[in-house]
């Protein structure tokens, strides 16, 4: 299913490609602009904060993602609210702001449609542009008909068709609307936010209060960068110039406006971003979280996102997991990479991740160190006996005799086949013949 | 650039009329309301007269001052807006929420008619956005590429996810 879904996606990308290929500098230029911030990252999220303020924003810093979901937690509860819809944002999976927020008591409804299905599957995003890339069109009819109550065509417009309906009325009803931000300018105090299917627009114009979830590395020196950003973030994402919409929010309502939320609030997540500054992988911040890595990866492309067990897959996520947690989660990662460096080629902003990922394996202590060792002693063994004919006989014939079934490899085997060996070695069959 | 802007459009799925002057702009976009029963139009489209011609035509219309709008909106079939400017690669148009100019017209109903002046057009993303952060922002910007869409499903595009599944564009010079 993953196979043919990015294979729609390649067709999509190849012609981005050529149209980026029009703009060889523009990496470079977006490069520049994302290094640009990081050499004074804390200058600009003051500046950022003051020019939000200066518009009536309510700024809040979160330093844990425990802190963050207090922040929104208890931001929902003093207003009274009771339903809250939220637009798809990694930042909010990364401190599982929905699970927060419906131990709280409170209704979370994702409404990206890929993220919707996601939710009412009970899984999590498998892609971070596409959450539902592993699911095919009869399984993701299967979900929506269970939650509908009825039966559902296999259909792709009579699903989408299904999903508007039910969720148009969450809009109505919601209370807060939660968005994520691709893109805060410091200039100007606006958050850049980027959609196709419009639900980052309802979250942001019916509820009275919006809470945008803001991950420190999201901020640009200058509103005007985003003309060089956006387009690239884009192609790079989905194949588009530009994606369907983009929501430029600067404050809250203004007076006389019929829509829009009255109270705007962004929380700063830092979650030790800023700790990786001024060491080798401080460029890693520069990320805009495109998923072009992931596409091109020949090991995402196999294994799909689920197999990473961490909220970003893909080698970002090789990369961000271990770090953002301190090595306490997905310090096996930068171990399942084949090290091709087809993710530093793809990076639209020149990330070398490929090199970042090698220097993990040296940082952060290998958690399967012991298997590890174990596997080369295993070798070690094979290789004594394999060296000396009469060992190779002895241990074919106990393969022979054991069909395969080895004590001490279950750990192995558990998960993978040995080969079955053969009735007969093919010296007996050649003794047997020239008899 | 128009040919550069109508194809990019057009690519995305939006219907494209004009460019044409402002008599045959409000024909045609009377034209294309006339046949729903309630539509909502915005105080910031370009065309002087157009709520009575819709009127005229006995098409019941909304607009931002009613005090019905909130609990009415719903039920619009079709939004009428206009533009503060558009860009042609990537092809785009830019809308800027205002009293007489509601975020919710151009995403609540099912069709989007925005109408857009030559004027208005600038080549590039890139140029454009230089231009707005100079200028004051409103409260919100949105830009627009086409109907309401996704991926998710299978990777294959479907359109009218949330918002608008028919978006058309009417150029006035």
């Amino acid at each position: 299913m993953l196979q043919r879904a990015l294979h729609n996606l390649d067709r999509r990308l190849r012609t981005a490609g050529e149209s980026a290929a029009a703009h060889p500098d523009w990496k470079d230029r977006a490069a520049a602009i994302r290094r640009e911030t990081l050499l004074d990252l804390d200058g600009w999220l003051d500046r950022l904060e003051h020019s939000l303020v200066a518009r009536g924003v309510h700024v809040h810093r979160a330093s844990t993602p425990a802190d963050a979901r207090r922040v929104v937690v208890e931001l929902a509860q003093a207003r009274g609210a009771r339903t809250v819809v939220k637009s798809k944002s990694m930042a909010t999976e990364e401190i599982d702001l929905g699970n927060a927020l419906e131990d709280a008591g409170l209704t979370s409804v994702e409404t990206d449609l890929g993220e919707y299905i996601v939710q009412l599957a009970g899984e999590r995003p498998s892609h971070m542009i596409t959450p539902a890339i592993h699911k095919t069109l009869p399984q993701i009819r299967d979900v929506l008909a269970k939650e509908a109550g009825t039966d559902l065509a296999v259909d792709r417009e009579a699903l989408t068709a299904w999903a508007r309906d039910r969720l148009r009325g969450e809009f109505l009803r919601a209370d807060i609307g939660i968005t994520g931000v691709n893109f805060a300018a410091a200039d100007t105090g606006t958050l850049v936010l980027v959609t196709n299917e419009g639900n980052g627009r309802f979250c942001t114009t019916l509820p009275r209060v919006h809470i945008a979830v803001m991950p420190v590395e999201k901020v640009i020196p200058r509103l005007a960068d985003a003309g060089i950003l956006l387009p690239l973030l884009t192609t790079h994402a989905t194949g588009q110039a530009l994606s369907n919409y983009v929501t430029m929010i600067s404050g809250p309502r203004r007076a006389g406006e019929v829509d829009g939320p009255d109270e705007l609030h962004v929380v700063f997540l830092d979650n030790r971003r800023r700790t990786l500054l001024g060491t080798r992988y401080e460029e890693m911040l520069a990320c805009i979280r495109c998923g072009a890595c992931l596409n091109v990866c020949p090991v995402y492309r196999n294994v799909s996102g689920h197999a990473y067990d961490s909220v970003y897959s893909g080698p970002m996520g090789k990369v961000l997991t271990p770090l953002l947690s301190g090595g306490t989660e997905g310090a096996d990662l930068p171990y399942g990479s084949t090290l091709c460096h087809a993710c530093s080629d793809a990076c639209p902003v020149k990330i070398p991740l490929g090199d970042m990922i090698l220097a993990l394996r040296a940082d952060v202590p290998d958690p399967h160190s012991g298997a590890r060792r174990r596997r080369r002693i295993f070798w070690t063994v094979w290789a004594r006996a394999w060296s000396t004919p009469s060992g190779y006989r002895l241990t074919t014939a106990l393969g022979r005799v054991s069909r395969g079934r080895v004590p001490g490899l279950q750990a192995w085997t558990s998960t993978r086949e040995l080969p079955r060996p053969a009735r007969e070695s093919f010296r007996d069959r050649w003794a047997k013949e020239h008899a | 650039m128009i040919d550069v802007f109508v194809a990019g459009l057009r690519a995305n799925s939006c219907t494209v009329s004009g460019p044409m002057n402002t008599d045959e702009a409000r024909a045609t976009v009377v034209e294309r309301a006339s046949a729903h029963l309630l539509v909502a139009c915005n105080d910031d489209v370009p065309l002087p007269a157009l709520v009575d011609g819709l009127r005229q035509r006995g098409v019941e219309v909304l607009t931002p001052g009613d005090p019905a709008w909130a609990e009415r909106l719903a039920d619009a079939e079709v939004g009428i807006t206009g533009a503060r400017l558009a860009v042609a690669q990537p092809s785009a148009i830019a809308l800027a929420a205002a009293p007489g100019a509601p975020r919710s017209t151009s995403l609540v109903p099912s069709v989007h008619i925005c109408v857009v002046r030559v004027d208005d057009l600038l080549p590039t993303l890139a140029d454009a956005m230089i231009g707005v952060a100079a200028g004051e922002m409103p409260s919100a910007l949105t830009w627009i590429g086409g109907p309401s869409r996704t991926g998710d499903l299978e990777m294959i595009t479907t359109l009218g996810v949330h918002g608008p599944r028919a978006v058309e564009i009417v150029l006035l010079d």
